[in-house]
Formats: structure tokens, C-alpha cells, sequence
């Protein structure tokens, strides 16, 4: 079996996973697995789709290119390598950092960059707003996964001193007091 | 990931509604520490404590740090000491309330509880030596808090010990007459005292626990009173039924979070966890006030007609959504009205709209009891008694906990300012009516039978 990853970009509107799961379907592809979220009304849809040995890269592009032809998506397709674990294996924790102010350009690119640097990986990121005028009240949020490997008092220190810079109310906490306060 | 208003609400309860840890206290059993030598008993508490608690302040921030949630006071609770040392004499209790004073010190908490009788059929030789010791006990040292149980519904009310209690309460204060009588701000009287509760200055480690054990208390009256008015503000129609709901689940919320934390410091104490007290403790902070709680409700101030039902509906939510947040919850799980220290509940008081008799109907249906009441330093020691008595009372009766915390204080009178500083807080000294009486009631001692309903076998 092939495996491949699709992205679907446009405007949101109703039928879009419809389309592009039947085209799949047709193929005689599997839906694997999927996501999918709407950002200012622009859909983003991630599929993995296993595929028949005789569908390739090419004639599965092909196909989706010609039937969505004219619909305003924008659709790319990439090959996957097949990972038998594809569950990770790795240990470590999640933490949720969050930033409470006003917006300003730059606020995730220097955030990030420092994440990044103490090589930890971002599982999501949401912009959360508290709604209103107030400026204040822009929350940016970061799910990271933080191995045993990283110092994370190095870390949080340095998110802390950029918080600080930038004048930004940081909290960084472990994903366990948000499950502990709103699910049962 | 979370929605957005799983991570707004839990943000906002650290943020501005004054969420935290308000204590974690180790409790540890003494009775292996037993000796009739005073030295090599103080010896053998020193280890004990200081081997169990050496990481817990540490401990506690840590686990604070990670959940962003302060754990803001960090405890010890000890097996009673009239009972671990029932032989020595009340001049060598004093002698041990000062050592569990240095203890304290060392392993940097701010109190220790558990310089503890429990009386409620009788005193006996251990018991009387630590009542003779408190006044001083109290008066030398800074950490240390007492407390002694008088009475329990299947007891009764031990009279003598509560006459004892008004003598000691006086004499306590009379020794910290510089200081507003601070030493009786150390001081409970209780009816039915829980052994598990992690909340001064009634904390002690009961009999029939684990050797050693962590239990928590959280707090957040802040969070309670922005959940009512947020809830009030979205309802077009709010209900006191629905109102009662808000609270419930916001209480079981706020009691998930002390569980949390209070089960990590267990395991990374390599201590067992014993309860979560979901007791709503106000601090004399804005924002963090059971006061401020009954305006939400739509009351003019804690006090006024209509509190008592309020507490009642409050007291009885917290518990219910605290009862399905954990299956271990112990202690007090109430609702706390100690004056001086909430500032909205003492400046309710100042106003007139708080009395003492109010508070003592409002204490039959809330958990705590006359909590940290400033009173006319002239108080016959009869009339004391009696406060204390009826008290206790309303807790024998209604198979609840209630306590007193009473400060007379020397050399002022109703209307006056006293100051006892940080959490204890500030307020003004309540009027107690026919505060002079001599009457003979309290003096006839004996035990008040157990009532009726305590005879279930």
C-alpha cells in the first residue's frame, strides 16, 4: 500500500470533506486518518490516505486536480513514508505556555524561535481570544512536548525574560491542571 | 488541545480570581516517639518531623511551579501532644511547644498544629498539664497552634473543660496584651474536631491514620463569587437553584485542582495522600472574601437578613461538587466566616451589619464556627464560657464541627481596632451584649449528656 498526505486549503463551506472523501473513495483509497480546522472562515483539512499499489503519487494528484477543478481549493498531495510506529514512542510531558496581552507583530516568531532553539517541538498552536476591545486580552497558547533531555529551567527562563521584554503576562503550567479543572 | 474557554477559565482562575493551594500539611504520628525522658522525647520529635518534611516546603513549589497554582502556605500536624506526652508536667509541655516551635523554624513552615487535647469525657493528667501549659505555650512561641475538643455528639459537653478553656483563653491573651492577644489567635475550642484537616490552628493528626500523610486544603472564594456574577450576567432568568449549581461545579473545579497537587507532593514525597479539605478560606485580600461572596448573591453585606439561608445554599454546593470531585475529602469542606480575616466580613462587622449573635446562627450551617472574633478584653470569664459553650452546642447537636476562636483583648473595648497582621488580618472588636455577667450556669462543670440521636448502636 502507498501512503499519502493531502492538504486541503479554501473557503469553508459545506460539502468539502464530502468531495474529497468520495474522490478517495473511488480510487478505492482509505481514509486513515484526518483533521481538520477553520481559521477566519479558510478551511484546513489534513487527510492520510493508504492507497491500492496501483494508484501513484501521480495519478492520485492527477484525479483530485481534475475533479476539484474550479471549486477554489487548493489541494497539495505529498508522499509518506510508511512508520510501523507510527505511535510515538518518546517520553516526556506536556506543558501549555501562555501569552496574555496585547498583539504585536513578532509575538509567536520570537516565542517560537525560542522553543525552538531549546529543540522542542510545538504540538499546537492557538491564537485565544477572550473577545472584546480590549487589547489585553489576547491570549496566545503553545502545546509543547518536552522531553527529559531538555533543561526546562533554562527554558521557561527564557520565555519568561521575553515575556518580560515584551511586556506580556506569561504562564507556563503542565496540561494536567487543565484536564484536572475542565474535564471529569 | 483545549478550546478557548477551557484555557481562558483556567488562566483567569489563577490570573484574577485568587485560585491557589491555601495549604498542604504533612501530618505526622508521634506515638513511636514516646519516652518519659523530656530530652530524648524532644530528640525523637526533631527526628521524626525534620526526616519527613526536610523536602516539603521545596516539594510544594515545585509542584506549584509546574501547575502555575502557588501552594501558599506549607504546614506540619502532629498526633496530639497531650496524648504523646501524656507524663510530663505542664512546665515541660511548655518546654516542647518551644522545641516544635524551633522545629518549625528549621524546616521553614509557617505553623504546626497539634499542641492538642481532646477532652470531650474527661480530662486527664496529660490532658490538664497541656491546658496549664497553653497560656504560655502560646504566648513564647510564634509557629505553634493548639486546640482542644470539649465535646462530640456521642459524648456530650465536658463543662469543666469548657470553663478551663474560657480561663486559659484569658490568660493567654492577658500575656499577649502588647500584641492585641495574638496568643488566643493560636487557640481553638472545638466540638467534633475533624483529624484530618489540613487548615490552622485546629490541625492535628488524628488516631487511626498512616504514620505520616499529606493533606491538602484549596481555596478559592474568588473564583466561587466570578462564577455567581458571571452566571448572573449570562442568565436572563437566574434561579437560586441555578445559582446553587454554578457554585457546585465551580467548588468541584477548584477541589479537582487541590487534589492534583496535593497527590503529587504525596508521591514525590514518597508519602501517602490522605484528603482534600474543599474548604472556601478567604484571605484578607480583595477579591478573596466569603464576604464578597453573599454581595454576588444580591445581599447588602455577609450579616444581613437572608445570610444564613445564603451560607446554607453556599456551604452545601461546595460540598456536593467537592464530594464528586475527589472520594477523599476530609477535614472541614465548608465554607469558612472568620472575621479578621476577611477584610469584606470585618468591615461588615464595623458597619453594624454583622453581630455576633448573627454569626452564631450562621455557624449552624457552615463549618467552621466563631472563627477569629475580636471581643472586649473585660469579658468575665463566665460569659466566655458561655459563648464557647453554646457553640459547642449547636456542633453536638447538628453532628457538625464548630469551634471557637475567640480574642478578648486586653485593655479594649467594642469599637476598637486591633491588628494581628498577614493572614490573621485586622478588625474591630465585635460588641458582645451583657459581656460582664457572672451567671452560675458554666460554673455547675459536669458533662452535658449526649443527646438522643448520638445513641445509634
Amino acid at each position: 500500500m502507498n501512503k499519502f498526505i493531502i492538504t486541503v486549503l479554501g473557503k469553508d463551506r459545506p460539502g468539502i470533506i464530502s468531495l474529497v472523501s468520495n474522490i478517495l473513495y473511488k480510487l478505492g483509497c482509505n481514509l486513515e486518518n484526518a483533521n481538520q480546522m477553520i481559521l477566519q472562515e479558510q478551511f484546513a483539512g489534513f487527510f492520510i490516505v493508504g492507497s491500492p499499489p496501483d494508484i501513484s503519487l501521480e495519478t492520485l494528484s492527477q484525479t483530485i486536480k481534475s475533479k476539484t477543478e474550479n471549486t477554489g481549493l487548493t489541494i497539495h498531495i505529498n508522499a509518506v513514508e510508511d512508520n510501523e510506529n507510527s505511535e510515538s514512542n518518546t517520553r516526556g510531558e506536556t506543558f501549555l505556555i501562555t501569552t496574555i496581552g496585547p498583539d504585536q507583530k513578532g509575538l509567536v516568531a520570537r516565542f517560537s524561535k525560542i522553543i525552538a532553539l531549546h529543540k522542542v517541538n510545538i504540538e499546537n498552536l492557538k491564537a485565544v481570544f477572550k473577545g472584546g476591545k480590549d487589547p489585553n486580552a489576547n491570549i496566545m497558547s503553545y502545546q509543547v512536548f518536552i522531553t527529559p533531555d531538555i533543561d526546562t529551567a533554562q527554558l521557561f527562563n527564557a520565555l519568561r525574560q521575553k515575556a518580560e521584554e515584551l511586556d506580556l503576562d506569561i504562564r507556563i503550567q503542565h496540561k494536567n491542571i487543565f484536564d484536572a479543572i475542565n474535564k471529569i | 488541545m483545549f478550546d478557548d474557554n477551557e484555557i481562558i477559565s483556567t488562566i483567569e482562575m489563577v490570573r484574577n480570581e485568587n485560585l491557589d493551594v491555601r495549604a498542604v500539611t504533612l501530618g505526622v504520628n508521634l506515638f513511636d516517639c514516646i519516652s518519659h525522658d523530656l530530652q530524648v522525647f524532644k530528640k525523637n520529635i526533631r527526628a521524626k518531623i525534620t526526616n519527613h518534611a526536610q523536602n516539603l516546603v521545596e516539594t510544594c513549589d515545585a509542584v506549584g511551579e509546574k501547575y502555575g497554582i502557588k501552594v501558599v502556605n506549607k504546614r506540619i500536624s502532629i498526633s496530639p501532644i497531650a496524648l504523646v506526652g501524656a507524663c510530663f508536667s505542664s512546665d515541660q509541655m511548655v518546654e516542647i511547644a518551644h522545641e516544635l516551635d524551633d522545629i518549625a523554624r528549621q524546616v521553614h513552615i509557617d505553623f504546626i498544629g497539634g499542641f492538642s487535647a481532646l477532652v470531650e469525657k474527661g480530662i486527664a493528667v496529660g490532658d490538664q498539664a497541656l491546658i496549664d501549659a497553653l497560656p504560655r505555650a502560646l504566648a513564647q512561641t510564634q509557629r505553634v497552634c493548639a486546640s482542644v475538643n470539649v465535646a462530640t455528639t456521642r459524648s456530650g459537653i465536658n463543662m469543666d473543660a469548657v470553663l478551663a478553656m474560657a480561663k486559659t483563653i484569658k490568660k493567654a491573651a492577658q500575656l499577649t496584651s502588647d500584641e492585641d492577644g495574638i496568643a488566643c489567635a493560636k487557640l481553638c475550642v472545638f466540638s467534633n474536631i475533624p483529624q484530618d484537616m489540613p487548615f490552622m490552628a485546629g490541625a492535628y493528626l488524628g488516631v487511626g491514620v498512616a504514620d505520616a500523610v499529606i493533606n491538602v486544603g484549596v481555596s478559592g472564594p474568588g473564583v466561587v463569587k466570578r462564577a455567581i456574577e458571571r452566571n448572573l450576567e449570562e442568565q436572563t432568568d437566574p434561579t437560586l437553584g441555578n445559582i446553587a449549581e454554578t457554585i457546585k461545579k465551580t467548588a468541584c473545579k477548584v477541589t479537582r485542582v487541590g487534589e492534583l497537587i496535593g497527590r503529587e507532593v504525596a508521591k514525590n514525597l514518597d508519602i501517602k495522600f490522605g484528603v482534600v479539605d474543599l474548604s472556601l478560606a478567604p484571605t484578607p485580600t480583595v477579591g478573596d472574601s466569603i464576604g464578597e461572596i453573599f454581595q454576588a448573591l444580591g445581599l447588602t453585606n455577609i450579616g444581613v437578613p437572608g445570610s444564613t439561608a445564603a451560607l446554607a445554599m453556599l456551604n452545601d454546593a461546595v460540598k456536593k461538587g467537592g464530594a464528586f470531585a475527589s472520594s477523599h475529602v476530609g477535614g472541614l469542606s465548608g465554607a469558612f466566616i472568620p472575621v479578621s480575616e476577611d477584610l469584606n466580613i470585618a468591615n461588615a462587622a464595623d458597619k453594624g451589619f454583622l453581630s455576633l449573635e448573627k454569626l452564631e446562627s450562621m455557624t449552624c450551617v457552615c463549618s467552621v464556627g466563631l472563627d477569629m472574633v475580636p471581643i472586649p478584653g473585660d469579658i468575665t470569664v463566665e460569659c466566655l464560657a458561655g459563648i464557647i459553650a453554646d457553640e459547642m452546642a449547636i456542633g453536638m447537636i447538628n453532628s457538625k464541627t464548630t469551634a471557637t476562636r475567640l480574642i478578648p483583648v486586653p485593655g479594649k473595648k467594642a469599637g476598637d481596632r486591633v491588628y494581628f497582621g498577614g493572614l490573621l488580618g485586622e478588625a474591630r472588636i465585635m460588641n458582645v451584649p451583657n459581656h460582664t455577667l457572672c451567671d452560675q450556669f458554666v460554673k455547675y462543670g459536669g458533662r452535658i449528656p449526649a443527646p438522643i440521636h448520638s445513641m445509634k448502636n
